[in-house]
């Protein structure tokens, strides 16, 4: 067989790395330790680079939150849908926040809640009335809580520099606060609803959150 | 919600339906981005811009590619961009050059057998020697080695004949391997170095 030399090899290189190998260069590769390192060299290059691809960085939480605030100033997305979207995924960004020492109760507060009325299916034997009475107590710190920091949001003064946002979020508030009224009357009527319960603490939280917004925006706490 | 859905519904201004598509594709673009600016403010800016572009234009998408396929090319031109007025002299693609192109093909530089890369490519290594590839090699071999397209796909979003990006990605990776073995060199170098300073202490 014809062979052929390093240069001429270079030809042959790039298919043979497509899979494609010719009779001519492997028989080159067979005898040239140096034209063998080098196509070692590359394939080594494709190993490392896939295993750098295998490896997808999660890009941080605010960048959604940026470029929500880009496309609600540019009109691509309204603005209530948005306060709804707050609402839908609540528990996506619950944990994500920079930390309010002022609502730590009041989540303290709704994961007893939440974990009472979870506690509803496990015994069904549960007396209605005892369980209305549960329900009453668990659910009055965190009526009582919603209720304080709802009146220090109320009046601190707004230090606002979208107004537009903020008279947004007291709309998302007063739908809260319907929706709150609503659970409230539901689970009264059918305490053993459990997406009635579930309705309800996620109306509180949601409403602490939009609290914890707007006080974010009035300076609540400073 | 499935992406078709969503990509309908986002069509009609719908914020949960521009999440979802966000959150679909949103570790994609921006490993891309990373990949090829090697800075994670940067990333994080690329990866904006490039949703931002994604949701400006999503009412004239028709479906004639694959969503994913439109947004990565979105994505690649708007990270191309960026490098271009980062590096006035690189342009495009097609204007990368390096000084033995001219020539015809690749450097010829065989390496010599004490220096094998085997082993010796380390994560760090490569990124750094990926980010002085000019912009051309250096999407198609982040397109192509890192995040795993197929050429025609690579021809779609880089807008150039499939034969083009096998040519890119050959001279990518042989350009690649030089950038690596200076560094070999390099580290070669710094222990001779330090075994004559210590040998000269003695």
């Amino acid at each position: 067989m014809a062979t052929i030399d390093c240069k001429e090899f270079l030809v042959y290189l790039e298919p043979w790395m497509e899979g494609q190998h010719h009779p001519f260069a492997e028989a080159h590769l067979g005898e040239c330790a140096q034209c063998r390192a080098m196509v070692e060299d590359l394939n080594q290059i494709q190993v490392s680079a896939q295993a750098w691809g295998a490896e997808e960085a999660e890009p941080p939480a605010r960048l959604w939150t940026s470029l929500r605030a880009q496309l609600v100033e540019e009109g691509l997305i309204r603005e209530e849908e948005v306060v709804a979207e707050t609402r839908r995924s609540w528990f996506h960004g619950w944990f994500s926040g920079r930390p309010r020492l002022a609502l730590a109760g009041v989540y303290l507060a709704a994961l007893i809640a939440v974990a009472f009325a979870l506690s509803g299916p496990v015994n069904e034997r549960i007396n209605r009335q005892r369980w209305l009475a549960g329900m009453e107590d668990s659910t009055t710190p965190v009526r009582a809580h919603l209720a304080k920091l709802e009146q220090n949001t109320t009046l601190s003064p707004l230090l606002d520099s979208n107004p537009t946002v903020t008279a947004s979020l007291h709309d998302g508030l007063a739908i809260v606060d319907n929706h709150i009224a609503l659970c409230e009357k539901s689970v009264s009527e059918e305490p053993d609803n459990e997406m009635a319960r579930d309705f309800l603490f996620d109306a509180y939280q949601q409403k602490a959150e939009l609290l914890a917004q707007l006080s974010d925006r009035g300076g609540y706490g400073r | 919600m499935p992406e078709a859905e969503a990509i309908r519904q986002a069509q009609r201004g719908d914020a949960a339906a521009f999440e979802r598509l966000y959150r679909l594709h949103n570790r994609r673009v921006y490993s891309l981005c990373l990949r090829m600016v090697g800075n994670t403010a940067e990333a994080e800016d690329l990866t904006q811009e490039a949703f931002l572009q994604l949701f400006r234009k999503i009412s004239t998408f028709r479906g004639e590619s694959a969503f994913s396929t439109w947004l990565h090319r979105l994505s690649v031109n708007v990270v191309l961009m960026r490098l271009r007025k980062k590096s006035a002299a690189e342009t495009s693609l097609e204007e990368v050059t390096e000084p033995d192109e001219e020539s015809g093909g690749p450097r010829r530089d065989f390496g010599a057998p004490d220096l094998r890369l085997s082993g010796s490519i380390d994560r760090l290594n490569l990124q750094r020697a990926v980010e002085q590839l000019p912009p051309g090699y250096k999407s198609i071999f982040v397109l192509h080695d890192v995040q795993g397209y197929e050429h025609n796909e690579i021809a779609q979003i880089m807008g150039c004949s499939i034969g083009n990006s096998k040519s890119q990605l050959h001279k990518a990776r042989m350009r690649l391997r030089e950038l690596l073995h200076e560094v070999l060199r390099q580290r070669a170098r710094e222990e001779r170095k330090a075994a004559g300073g210590l040998s000269g202490e003695d």
